[in-house]
């Protein structure tokens, strides 16, 4: 219920903002600018989905702009070695994985609490690829890298396709498949999804392995539009997609949280910095704004919902 | 009789709260095994001067430690300290210069600042019940934002008065001064935490909130109040770290929540709340600050900390998680006890020993040779180690040092940031490099510590960008910031024949060189080409991706915009990437290295890129560094020989390596940096 009180008032949010912007500029609407924004924000939202089931088994993820990076770099490493593009591409995402996995091994298996688990992995990951690719960037790639030799329209549908496949599948499947309602079960109440048979630390080793997974599909989505590789990509991509989840409704303590709701918030979130170059607000403001929506959104919850049950008790 | 009463509540009291947990033992044994190791391994590691610089670039981040141990206790979290810190600073300065307030009254102006910050924390948290690692994380963005608004991220306050900045520079008792103020900090969060009331109260709700509510505590109350201190404190350690570096910018303070928590997670603090204390979270921010200083003492590079941190935290969280299962093995472990402490003492002797002589022997061959010729060490700071720019830098450095038979420490900031750069210059004091030679990311911050290196009569230079002029012996000057802007916008208004829109991307909007650039390129428009109409200035902060964005955004914004000047290296590929994929007519300019614009500048969406030769500038660091060392350039000197560049003049204390050089298709070919 709550989440869908949720949904409306971002879809809402995200109204008030278009109509501002049908108003007040010409273009953001044009087809090129929505792909343009679409393709911008597409690793945001492969990464977003992983994130939410991540939040929602209660932990969380500070490492993804790490990875990010590492799996850019893979990517392209592997490219520039004359390997055939399919197979970069499934080590770029075998990579992205395994790095997952041990976010999620530390976690589940040796119980350190996530958010200092990746914050480790975040800092050891990032200076360990400086250290090794020296800030230099991966140039002289393959003709066929940009674009995967694709024309850009059948990439954009590729990109489509694999957006739209990721958000059906993972919503449906929190939904309806035994997966998807142990990953939920996790996050309402651990002790009692231990009690009921869940392997509780595997649930939450597969979660952190396929953020990691979806972080190198973001990766090669992402690098095949260049024709060379920065090796600082992906900083702060974290703190960009815990806010869109968080803004989506998700809880942070776990259990509650809806693909739709972070669909629309990544939506939210990645339309405004848009949105004010657009309205030529300037961009010395940016970040002012999005910590106030930031806020606003969270914040406006406790406005419409009843407490917690036990609250009330107190309360009196 | 109530003499010894004291005594003994004392004594029962103290057993009981300064009880270090298993893992806080080991910490302590590792950062004396890590003094020990960087004793032996660098001369002038253990000296007193060496200590008091450690404690004084510990303190800033020492007070967010100190203030965010009891939220992490009450198992909160607040990522928005190191933004409270820049919102501060700026009020502070603001404060001091437009509104010409006196020092005092600035602090407390900015202090009444960070309360504010500290109590929209505390209320959307504790009043509101919402999530700490949320809420904090919109006012990371909210205060650095408000921050960077107010100063458009480029206002960077200097010139404080002596009496002020003794605070963050001066010695009392031979003690750096912000020490003091640290230790009253760790004695009244002490007291607050382990001898108080409201310290039990704080246990209690990390370890059950709804218990804590059940037992009468007015839980709300103290989660106000702990959030509420943590925002003056970072306002109380804004002030001081203001008076450190002598300047106060928006991006002070940045990443700093993130090092806080980790040193207190090291010592031994659960983020899951109740469990911890102060004297660990400091012990863990003593061990952070002596590995740092250690490793640069060595001249290890500084990615080896982040790559050494990661793997500590894991190490120490996951060892003392084991140890609670080992208990189970407790009893049959007691009869090996002595057998086996004696093997893990030998073995941490042995590994100290291997490790002293590693980091001995990786001081490169000249320190055995030290005692026989010394061979001159010349240390050469880039202002960002991972930026293409200083990259190809290197490589020229290099190939000075190899012939002159130097020794080459190149070492700087993994990303821009002034207080890493005075950190490292302290260190090369304390090592007693042969000379210093760095590019100053903030004049006003750098100066004072540059000037310190000269009275330890060390031979300073800077290159890339000057420090204050009496702060250094001689300025590289590979080009002017006026000659940069003026080839730029000469150079944008010949492909516009002076008429039309243009727009600007930059890196960080906080990046201080690009902004002087923009505002002489401003100038040099406003002078000469009045046709000419800048319409937006964008950042890409230094990144591709971001620069790529920024640019289309232009190209559908202001279609009347003919030209776009990218003004930071990976921004021009990004500008010119975007421009390529729309397949628009307009033109990309910028000032980028040749290895990264290549391909664009032989299709012709570059039109042109304006830079020096910056081998030939990174070689130069090191000939004219190696020239002062060994007192080579006599005073009121016109030219020097400098190598294989030739002979190069010297204006004033300027050595001028050359005017910037245009690179389009037609010399593109002939570059290799």
């Amino acid at each position: 219920m709550s989440h869908r009180i949720r949904e409306i008032a971002l879809c809402a949010t995200i109204a008030v903002l278009m109509l501002l912007l049908e108003w007040r500029t010409t273009g953001f609407f044009s087809p090129a600018n929505l792909v343009d924004l679409f393709l911008a924000n597409l690793p945001t939202m492969m990464i977003a989905v992983g994130m939410t089931m991540v939040i929602l088994t209660g932990e969380i993820d500070i490492s993804v702009g790490s990875i990010f990076a590492i799996c850019s770099v893979v990517m392209g490493e592997c490219a520039r070695a004359g390997t055939p593009m399919v197979v970069s591409l499934l080590v770029t995402i075998a990579a992205g994985a395994v790095m997952g996995t041990i976010n999620g091994g530390l976690i589940a298996y040796i119980r350190i609490p996530s958010i200092v688990a990746t914050l480790a992995t975040m800092v050891a990951l990032r200076d360990g690829l400086r250290w090794y690719t020296q800030g230099a960037w991966i140039q002289g790639l393959p003709q066929y890298f940009q674009w995967f030799g694709l024309s850009q329209s059948a990439f954009l549908l590729l990109c489509a396709v694999m957006v739209v496949v990721t958000v059906f599948l993972s919503a449906a499947g929190l939904k309806n498949l035994r997966a998807g309602r142990k990953v939920i079960a996790t996050g309402s109440n651990k002790a009692a999804a231990h009690m009921a048979g869940i392997d509780t630390a595997r649930v939450i080793l597969g979660v952190f392995a396929l953020t990691g997974g979806l972080t190198g599909v973001a990766a090669v989505l992402n690098s095949v539009r260049f024709n060379q590789v920065p090796s600082n990509s992906g900083l702060g991509l974290e703190l960009k997609v815990i806010a869109a989840v968080a803004v989506g409704g998700a809880a942070i303590t776990g259990g509650s949280a809806t693909i739709t709701g972070t669909v629309l918030g990544v939506v939210l979130l990645s339309g405004i910095g848009s949105a004010l170059t657009f309205l030529g607000i300037s961009a010395y403001w940016e970040k002012a704004i999005q910590g106030g929506i930031i806020l606003i959104a969270v914040a406006v919850d406790v406005l419409q919902f009843p407490r917690k049950d036990n609250a009330h008790t107190l309360a009196a | 009789m109530s003499c010894s009463f004291l005594v003994k509540t004392m004594h029962t009291h103290l057993q009981r709260k300064v009880r270090l947990s298993g893992i806080q033992w080991a910490l302590l044994g590792a950062l004396l095994i890590e003094i020990i190791v960087f004793s032996v391994s660098s001369p002038s590691f253990l000296t007193w001067s060496n200590g008091m610089e450690i404690l004084r670039f510990s303190v800033e981040l020492g007070l967010l430690v100190v203030a965010l141990t009891p939220i992490l206790i009450t198992g909160g979290i607040d990522l928005s300290v190191g933004s409270t810190i820049g919102l501060v600073a700026v009020t502070f300065g603001l404060s001091w210069q437009n509104l010409h307030l006196s020092i005092l009254s600035s602090a407390a102006l900015a202090l009444l600042v960070a309360g504010v910050c500290g109590v929209l924390n505390a209320a959307l948290i504790a009043y509101l019940n919402l999530s700490p690692l949320i809420i904090t994380l919109g006012t990371y963005s909210l205060y650095r934002g408000i921050a960077e608004g107010i100063t458009h991220a480029s206002v960077s306050v200097t010139g404080y008065p002596a009496s002020y900045l003794r605070l963050g520079q001066g010695y009392l008792w031979s003690v750096p001064l912000q020490v003091f103020v640290f230790l009253f900090f760790i004695a009244v969060y002490g007291v607050l935490l382990h001898w108080s009331k409201v310290g039990r109260a704080l246990y209690a709700i990390g370890l059950n909130t709804e218990g804590a509510r059940y037992a009468g505590l007015p839980v709300k109350r103290y989660l106000a109040l702990v959030y509420l201190l943590s925002g003056i404190v970072s306002g109380i350690a804004a002030v001081i770290y203001v008076a450190h570096l002598g300047l106060a910018k928006s991006d002070l303070g940045t990443g700093f929540e993130l090092q806080a928590i980790t040193a207190i997670v090291i010592g031994g603090t659960s983020v899951f709340g109740g469990r911890g204390n102060l004297f660990g979270s400091v012990l863990g921010l003593l061990f952070l600050c002596v590995l740092q200083n250690g490793l640069h003492l060595l001249a290890q590079p500084s990615e080896a900390i982040g790559v050494l941190t990661g793997a500590l935290l894991i190490l120490v969280v996951a060892s003392d998680l084991l140890t609670e299962k080992l208990q189970i093995f407790r009893q049959r472990w007691e009869r090996w006890r002595l057998p086996l402490l004696l093997a893990g003492a030998a073995a941490a002797s042995i590994l100290v020993i291997a490790a002293a002589v590693i980091l001995r022997s990786s001081r490169t061959d000249a320190a055995e040779a030290a005692d026989a010729h010394p061979r001159p060490v010349i240390a050469v700071m880039p202002k960002a180690k991972g930026d293409p720019y200083f990259i190809s830098a290197r490589a020229g450095a290099e190939e000075a040092a190899r012939q002159l038979g130097v020794d080459l420490i190149w070492d700087g900031p993994t990303s821009l940031d002034p207080s890493m750069q005075n950190e490292l210059v302290e260190s090369w004091i304390t090592r007693h490099v042969d000379a210093i030679v760095v590019a100053v990311a903030n004049k006003g911050s750098m100066s004072t510590v540059l000037r310190k290196a000269r009275e330890h009569h060390i031979p300073v230079l800077t290159w890339d960008a000057d420090a204050e002029p009496d702060a250094r012996d001689y300025f590289i000057n590979q080009a002017t910031p006026e000659a940069i802007a003026d080839s730029l916008a000469d150079e944008g208004a010949r492909l516009l024949n002076g008429n039309g829109e243009f727009a600007i991307i930059t890196g960080p909007l906080s990046a201080e060189n690009q902004n002087e650039w923009i505002s002489y390129i401003r100038k040099r428009v406003a002078e000469r080409y009045p046709q000419m109409k800048l319409v937006t200035v964008l950042p890409s902060d230094d990144d591709r991706d971001k620069a790529f964005t920024q640019t289309q955004n232009i190209l559908k914004v202001y279609p009347h915009a003919k030209l776009v000047i990218a003004i930071s290296a990976p921004a021009v590929p990004g500008a010119a990437e975007a421009v390529q994929q729309a397949g628009s007519s307009v033109d990309v300019i910028g000032l980028s290295l040749p290895t990264i614009c290549r391909p664009y500048i032989r299709s012709g969406v570059v039109q042109t890129i304006v830079l020096w030769n910056t081998r030939d500038l990174g070689y130069l660091t090191v000939y004219a560094g190696w020239l002062a060392s060994q007192g080579r350039i006599p005073p009121n000197a016109a030219a020097i020989n400098a190598g294989r560049l030739g002979t190069l003049d010297v204006r004033g204390s300027e050595i001028i390596l050359g005017k910037p050089v245009l690179i389009n298709k037609a010399n593109i070919d002939s570059l290799n940096f």
